[in-house]
C-alpha cells in the first residue's frame, strides 16, 4: 500500500459518492434531488477525465 | 444538405445491415485511417495536426474532399492532442515537432508506470489509485501533488480535454452534414487485460506478473470489468446504433501461450463483451495480428454482438468458425496498401469479397489501420473495387 486510500470499492462513474457529500452538507433546505442530480453529473466527468489516462 | 441527410441514412442503412449479417445494397466499406495517413493526405505535418487541433480536425475534412467515396470516418484526424499531452507534461509519449521531427509519428514510450506494489490498491480503488498515485508517476507537471504547478496542470489538462473533445464533436457534426459520412464507432472500451498490460503495467511487466503474482492479475481484471463495460456505454454517450471500438492488443498470437490466453486474457474480455451487448451495444472486436487459435472461444460470444475484424488471423478459418454468427470485417494487407499496385489492390478485393462477402455480414475494410505508408492512389483501388465488386 502506498498511501491510505480515502474510498473503497467504488463503483463506475464515481469520484466521490453523493452519499458522502450529502452527509457533509448536512439539512438541504431545497430540492435535494436536483443537487444530487448535478453532484453525480460532474462526478462522472471526473471519473471519465480520471480514466481518460489509462483507457488508452 | 437534404442530399446529405439522405445519403447519410442510405449509408448507416448499409453499415447497419451489414452488423446484422444481412445482405443490403453492397458491402459497405469502413477504413480505419490513422491520423498520419489523414495528415498526409490533407497536405498538413504531423507536428500541425498534433498541435493545432483545428488543424487536427479540417485534415478530415480536407480528406473527404479529395477521396469523395469515403462513407464513414471515425473523426479528426489524430486521437491525442500533443499540446494537452504538453499540459500535463506526459512522459509516454513522444511527438512530432518537440522530441521527434515533424513528419515522425508519434511514439509510445512504454514502462510498467504501475509497480508490483500497487496491486492492492489498485484492486481496492482503481480511480482513487489512479487520480492520486498513476497519475503525478506519469505527468511531469503534476508530479507534486497540492504544489502549484500540479494544481494548475489537472485545471489545465481538464479543460484541455473537454476542449478537445467538444470541438472533435462539433467536426463530426459538420462532416455527417456536409459529406453525409456515418461514425465508424461511438465510443471506445478496452480488454480488461489490455488496460492492465498496456498503459499500466506494460508487456513486460504483466509477463512476469503472469507467473509471480496471477491471483492478483486475476483480481485485478475482475475489479476493472464493470468499469470497462461503464466507460464503453460512458464514451458512446449511450449511443447502440453504431459500435464502440475495441482494439485488441495483448491478446494477439503468439504473446500468451494457449492456456493462458484462456485463463487471464478471455473470461473478462467476453464479460466486457456481454455487459456491453447487454445494453444493446455491439463491440468492433478489431483483431489486430492473428487470432486464429482463438477463433472457437470467441464463437462463445452471443451472436451479434461483435464485428469480428480480421488483420493477420486466417480469414478462411474465421469465415469457417465465425461467419453467419458474427459480421466479418477486413482484410486487405496493410503492405499491399502500401507497397503494392492499384491493380494488385482490386484483385485482391474482388477476390475477398466473391469468397467472403457472398451471403452478406462483411464490411470491407484495411487489416489493420492506416498508415501514412499507405499510397492514395491504393485506397482509391480499395473504394473503387469496393464500389464494383461489392454488389449483392
Amino acid at each position: 500500500m502506498s498511501k491510505e486510500l480515502t474510498f473503497k470499492n467504488l463503483p463506475p462513474a464515481v469520484c466521490v459518492p453523493w452519499e458522502v457529500k450529502a452527509k457533509e452538507l448536512g439539512e438541504i433546505k431545497g430540492d435535494a434531488a436536483l443537487i444530487k442530480k448535478e453532484w453525480e453529473n460532474l462526478d462522472l466527468m471526473g471519473y471519465l477525465y480520471i480514466w481518460n489516462w489509462v483507457q488508452r | 444538405m437534404a442530399e446529405k441527410t439522405s445519403l447519410f441514412e442510405e449509408r448507416k442503412k448499409r453499415y447497419q445491415a451489414a452488423m446484422n449479417l444481412e445482405k443490403p445494397d453492397r458491402v459497405p466499406i469502413r477504413l480505419n485511417f490513422s491520423g498520419e495517413f489523414i495528415t498526409k493526405v490533407a497536405g498538413y505535418t504531423f507536428q500541425e495536426t498534433y498541435y493545432d487541433w483545428q488543424k487536427n480536425n479540417d485534415a478530415t475534412r480536407k480528406m473527404l474532399e479529395k477521396i469523395s467515396d469515403l462513407e464513414m470516418v471515425i473523426g479528426g484526424a489524430n486521437l491525442w492532442w500533443a499540446a494537452l499531452h504538453d499540459a500535463v507534461g506526459a512522459k509516454y509519449l513522444r511527438f512530432a515537432g518537440r522530441d521527434l521531427d515533424a513528419e515522425t509519428m508519434f511514439q509510445y514510450v512504454e514502462e510498467p508506470y504501475m509497480l508490483p506494489e500497487d496491486y492492492d490498491d489498485f484492486i481496492e480503488n482503481p480511480t482513487e489509485w489512479i487520480a492520486t498515485t498513476y497519475l503525478p508517476r506519469i505527468h511531469t507537471e503534476l508530479a507534486e501533488p497540492g504544489s502549484y504547478r500540479a494544481t494548475a496542470g489537472l485545471i489545465k489538462g481538464a479543460f484541455g480535454l473537454a476542449q478537445q473533445l467538444g470541438s472533435g464533436a462539433e467536426a463530426m457534426a459538420s462532416y455527417q452534414r456536409d459529406f453525409g459520412v456515418v461514425p465508424t464507432i461511438t465510443g471506445i472500451s478496452k480488454a480488461p487485460f489490455d488496460t492492465l498490460a498496456d498503459t499500466l503495467r506494460g508487456l513486460s511487466g504483466i509477463m512476469l506478473d503472469l507467473y509471480q503474482r496471477p491471483e492478483k492479475v486475476k483480481k485485478a481484471l475482475e475489479v476493472l470489468v464493470p468499469h470497462n463495460i461503464f466507460y464503453g456505454m460512458a464514451t458512446a454517450q449511450g449511443d447502440t446504433d453504431f459500435p464502440v471500438f475495441m482494439p485488441l492488443h495483448r491478446g494477439a498470437y503468439p504473446f500468451m501461450k494457449m492456456e493462458q490466453w484462456v485463463e487471464f486474457y478471455w473470461p473478462s474480455l467476453k464479460q466486457v463483451v456481454e455487459g456491453l451487448w447487454s445494453n444493446g451495444k455491439r463491440t468492433m472486436f478489431y483483431a489486430e495480428n492473428i487470432w486464429t487459435p482463438y477463433l472457437e472461444k470467441i464463437a462463445e460470444l452471443p451472436e451479434k454482438s461483435i464485428i469480428f475484424h480480421v488483420d493477420q488471423t486466417d480469414m478462411e478459418k474465421a469465415h469457417q468458425v465465425l461467419g453467419g454468427r458474427f459480421c466479418l470485417s477486413g482484410n486487405v494487407p496493410n503492405s499491399l496498401l502500401a507497397f503494392g499496385k492499384p491493380e494488385e489492390v482490386k484483385e485482391y478485393v474482388k477476390r475477398l469479397l466473391d469468397k467472403y462477402a457472398r451471403d452478406g455480414g462483411f464490411i470491407l475494410d484495411a487489416g489493420a489501420v492506416i498508415l501514412d505508408d499507405a499510397k492514395e492512389e491504393n485506397i482509391r483501388a480499395l473504394i473503387e473495387a469496393g464500389l464494383e465488386y461489392g454488389v449483392y
